[in-house]
């Protein structure tokens, strides 16, 4: 057999082209699967292993003030496993050569330990805290090199009234904001606008007026008692109750927990549909692609048969063939796979703050995608000659007799049939003898433009939804958030301050809302019976007034309390008397992210025993005096937060294209290989099975563009098809991950607009015409004498 | 039984009322009829016949690439009709050398590798270098079949038979794609093969100029044996003209 291994390299060689397009299509099949895979599991690993050296908590409770001596009683519950009691204070921030304020987040922690605390801090820069002084604070990493801040700069804010300067002695990150968002209501972390303050627990207490009491706890819980979460977390209200819960967190619903936790899931939907995509493809198309190349081969196979080789001899020296596209395919798709990991956890750091990414090679992973790539090329290999292994050798060296010979069916209409040139008859019959060939050129078409329309019309709807929210919905310039409410006279104030055109008060109010077994504790938005600054909109995008009494929900709060216009909801609002209402659905509009709640803010006041309550303010403001107003606001003490709407916009546009870019670029440049591949793939297989036919075109004088373009129309029968099957296909490909996307936090919108269909059609367009000139290359590279001559 | 193996025209292959029919569809192509022909060690029988009289069918079942469809083939005492294909290959191996109308040379090995071809495949072969040198080809052991005339391919592949030490060659028009002075090398090589070295050649052919060469000739008409004629005075391949 070793002259025999010396033939199979050099038919290897003989047909690297076809070869190299098939196994670039296996490389990205197996590659999506090993890489998505590694980093979904990279992921996994990461957070559980933060999670646990960290101590991430299981729940959080926010109270407006409770004393220690409470805190202890909720301690003796035996499911709760460790307590941790602490300040927590939203502040603004006045960086030096910053105009704008900008919002922190004070989380006290203890001077000594911060790191064996649940939701312990990791220190990335600095020592941590000294003994010289009280005002020392720990930034979170992403915020101090969002604005260049380094250890021992100063940065300034305002505590209890008083201005107060901080000694920045360490940067940190932390697993309760390894996405570091505001809340649930935030898409996306904007460290350059708000960060996290760890400063000296003993001082907050004393500077905010929280000796021996706090205002938040947190807890981690038995692990046989995590099922009943919820009820232990209603018991450890009713303890709290007295000294105002303001909100009670299971893990599963803190915002950095649930983003990054729904990433992984995401990643895993996306690692097992993507790959699996890919791979069904390659796998048809090197199948097709064995079956073809060992058929080719029909005569030797004979030859050899009749000079006496076995058919497990002859079987074995194909199944090598097999084997070594497989494993060559499998491993250059282990590589790329590799690679491909590594680039989602360089974009992923961006995003997730981790000491460090676990990163290990998932063996297990490559073994599949290699095991898998091998699988069809043997099972090809296998088809392809045990059909000529069937057949006695005599008949084996006989010419194969053509394909199914009868007419196609457009024969049938000759005034049509007629009218096309004799090259076109060739494509045609081609298309369609070679059913299985041409079923498998159309599949990998469809499919790949398919992921393409999606990819696309995927950044468009984030472009939709950013505009949306941003424009459509929310039109102030700047919301400020205030520490006290107040009565209407903050709006009057608020007028005054410099450069504002207009504005709006606002009441939030945190309430319980209950429609059967279903609840949540939401933010309810009081707006002003004149709203100009939000527009809220119904799911056809019509602009909706608040009603003078009842709420408004968004569809996915309705969806969530399973309610609908006209049905009743009890309320209660989480302060005060907490007094229960019914009150009544008056209309749903869309969001697209977090979840919305609005009333009347007089309706709303009323509900909490106030004839007009207000806590935050909208303004419409004229941008040359922003920086005059943002002085003013610096030195607001009863400013306690700031949004900046173009801030926020951009942050999202800026985050959203970078990302996009990568993984719809990297879906196209998938699609694309796809579709290059088995286009080129089909032409290659084209040209070596009728070598002889286009040969004596090219001696009996056709031009080499004039052969290629009977391998061009059938291309471009196959395209045209595949093509039309992508679009309902794409179509029900965004509609699945719109569902699968579809989460209490954000909503990606079904809209496909024209340009997303033209692009579509552009980029496969431009694949196609690149394989065609490859093709092209390749006629004009053939040599034709020996065409004519070919015995086989 | 003794005297037997005395008798000089020992046996070596024999049909026994061979039949081959191929179904086409609907049709029956009847390639072999009720052949009964023997051909005995260290002849040179010549075949000739029109075009689709069924001579490569005859071929194909003496050389066990093909099976009769009815009737039966003999290689000495064992019946080659009725062999498993682990048997029939056995056979192929260790007693056929085939040469084809076009060569059928593997196209991706040199002249040596396609010897090597055949010479991995049996102990007791030729050492490739030696067959070539046989054919006159030895120069040309490193040229791969695309940079060699159709005379040497067909040379070539004589080697790759020959190399295994058959005791049965089987020539289908060999030198139906040659002209003459190439075809007479090579139905030369043949002969000599065939007189130097006992080996047993059954050639096919339709043009009745190179019947001559045969020891006797076998004529097919329409897959029946039309005539059987022994030839006493065999002509040299090298005055064969046409
Ligand atoms: N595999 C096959 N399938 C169908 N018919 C066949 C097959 N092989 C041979 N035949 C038919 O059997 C008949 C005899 O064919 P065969 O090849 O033996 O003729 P031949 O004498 O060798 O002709 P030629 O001189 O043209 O080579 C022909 O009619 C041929 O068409
Ligand atoms: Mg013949």
């Amino acid at each position: 057999m070793r002259v025999l291994h010396r033939k199979l390299i050099r038919d290897l060689i003989a047909s690297a082209g076809v070869l190299l397009s098939v196994i670039a299509i296996i490389a990205i099949g197996t590659g999506s699967f090993v890489g998505l895979g590694s980093t979904q599991r990279i992921l996994e690993a990461s957070q559980a292993g933060y999670y646990r050296d960290y101590r991430f908590a299981d729940f959080w409770v926010d109270v407006k003030k409770a004393p220690l001596a409470a805190v202890e009683r909720i301690a003796e519950f035996p499911e709760i496993t460790s307590l941790d009691t602490r300040v927590v204070f939203d502040v603004i921030l006045d960086l030096e050569g910053e105009v704008k304020p900008l919002t922190g987040r004070l989380i006290s922690t203890p001077a000594r330990g911060f790191d064996q605390t649940l939701n312990g801090i990791c220190l990335i820069r600095g020592s941590g805290f000294s003994d010289d002084r009280s005002e020392e604070v720990i930034l979170s990493e992403a915020f101090a090199a969002a604005h260049g801040l380094e250890i021992g700069d100063r940065i300034k804010l305002i505590l209890n009234r008083k201005r107060e300067s901080f000694v920045i002695v360490g940067t940190a990150i932390s697993p309760e904001y390894v996405y570091m968002v505001r809340g649930p209501g935030d898409l996306i972390p904007d460290p350059k606008h708000f960060g996290v303050l760890y400063v000296k627990d003993e001082y907050a207490r004393d500077v905010l007026d929280f000796k021996d009491a706090c205002n938040q706890v947190v807890g981690r819980v038995a692990p046989w008692a995590q099922g009943d979460i919820d009820i232990l977390l209603d018991r450890v209200d009713r303890v709290l109750a007295p000294f105002g819960v303001l909100e009670i967190t299971p893990r599963r619903r803190q915002a950095s927990h649930r983003f990054l936790s729904d990433e992984i899931t995401g990643l895993a939907v996306t690692a097992g549909i993507m790959p699996a995509i890919f791979l069904g493809v390659a796998a048809l198309v090197l199948n097709i692609v064995m079956i073809r190349l060992t058929q080719r081969q029909r005569a030797i196979i004979g030859t050899l048969k009749a000079l006496g080789y076995s058919n497990r001899s002859v079987m074995s020296h194909y199944l090598l063939f097999g084997v070594l596209v497989g494993v060559i395919g499998g491993l250059a798709g282990g590589a790329m796979g590799v690679g491909l990991a590594h680039v989602m956890i360089v974009m992923y750091e961006e995003f997730f703050q981790f000491p460090r990414f676990l990163v290990s090679y998932h063996t297990d992973l490559w073994a599949v995608g290699i095991a898998i790539s091998v699988l069809f090329a043997v099972v090809g290999t296998v088809r392809g000659v045990l059909e000529v292994l069937r057949l006695h050798p005599a008949e084996a060296m006989r010419q194969k007799p053509p394909e199914r010979g009868g007419s196609i069916f457009i024969e049938r209409l000759p005034w049509l049939w007629r009218r096309l040139g004799f090259r076109t008859h060739m494509a045609l019959r081609s298309v369609f003898r070679n059913r299985t060939r041409t079923a498998t050129a159309i599949t990998a078409t469809a499919l790949a433009s398919a992921i393409t329309f999606m990819a696309l019309a995927m950044y468009d709807s984030f472009a939709f939804l950013v505009d949306y929210q941003f424009e459509a919905v929310a039109h102030s310039d700047v919301d400020i958030g205030m520490r006290d409410e107040a009565s209407t006279l903050a709006l009057f104030e608020s007028r005054e301050l410099p450069g504002v055109d207009y504005a709006e008060s606002v009441l939030g109010v945190r309430c319980d809302l209950r429609h059967g077994r279903q609840a949540r504790r939401m933010m309810i938005t009081g707006l002003s019976a004149d709203h100009r600054l939000t527009t809220p909109m119904d799911a056809d995008f019509r602009p909706i007034r608040i009603p003078n009494d009842g709420l408004v929900l968004s569809r996915k709060l309705a969806a969530v309390l399973d309610v609908r216009v006209g049905d009743r909801l009890e309320l209660t609002p989480v302060r005060g008397r907490r007094e229960t209402k019914q009150v009544r659905v008056a209309s749903i509009v869309e969001t697209f992210l977090g979840m919305d709640c609005y009333a009347d803010i007089r309706y709303l006041s009323r509900m909490v025993g106030e004839s007009l309550a207000v806590n935050s303010v909208q303004l419409d403001v004229d941008p040359r005096e922003t920086p005059r107003l943002y002085a003013r606001i610096k030195q607001t003490p009863n400013a306690r937060g700031l949004g900046v709407r173009a801030d926020a916009k951009r942050n999202i546009e800026e985050t959203l294209v970078e990302t996009s870019v990568f993984s719809i670029g990297l879906m196209v440049v998938f699609a694309g290989v796809i579709a290059f591949g088995s286009t080129l793939n089909n032409a290659l297989i084209e040209i070596g099975d009728r070598m002889r036919e286009l040969s004596t075109l090219r001696v009996l004088g056709y031009r080499p563009g004039q052969i290629a373009g009977i391998l061009f129309r059938q291309s471009l029968v196959t395209f045209s098809i595949g093509l039309l099957l992508a679009f309902p296909l794409g179509y029900a490909m965004i509609y699945l991950i719109s569902a699968a996307y579809d989460s209490e936090l954000y909503r990606l919108p079904v809209i496909v607009r024209s340009p997303i269909v033209a692009y579509t059609v552009g980029l496969a367009l431009t694949f196609v015409l690149v394989a065609q000139w490859i093709v092209h290359r390749q006629i004009q590279k053939l040599d034709w004498l020996e065409g004519v001559n070919v015995k086989e | 039984m003794h005297h037997e193996t005395t008798i000089a025209k020992e046996a070596l292959l024999r049909l026994d009322k061979a039949n081959r029919v191929f179904r086409m569809g609907e049709v029956d192509v009847r390639a072999l009829v009720e052949v009964d022909l023997t051909i005995t060690k260290g002849e040179f029988l010549v075949v000739v016949g029109p075009s689709g009289s069924g001579k490569s069918t005859l071929l194909n079942l003496i050389g066990g690439t093909d099976r009769p469809t009815g009737g039966r083939v003999w290689h000495g005492n064992r019946e080659l009709s009725s062999l498993t294909d682990d048997a029939l290959t056995e056979y192929r191996r260790s007693v056929v050398g085939f040469i084809f109308q076009f060569y059928n040379l593997v196209p991706s090995l040199t002249a040596h590798e396609n010897v090597q071809v055949a010479t991995e495949l049996v102990d007791d072969a030729l050492d490739p270098q030696e067959a070539l040198e046989m054919v006159d080809l030895a120069d040309r052991a490193d040229h791969f079949p695309a940079q060699l005339s159709g005379g040497e391919q067909q040379r070539v592949a004589i080697a790759r038979a020959l190399a295994k030490r058959p005791e049965l060659l089987l020539a289908d028009e060999p030198t139906g794609a040659l002209d003459l002075p190439t075809a007479r090398s090579v139905l030369d090589i043949l002969q000599r093969l065939n007189r130097d070295q006992g080996i047993t050649v059954v050639l096919i052919t339709h043009n009745p100029a190179i019947a001559g060469i045969g020891g006797r000739v076998v004529r097919l008409v329409s897959g029946r044996v039309a005539e059987t004629r022994v030839n006493e005075h065999p002509i040299a391949a090298t005055d064969v003209a046409w």
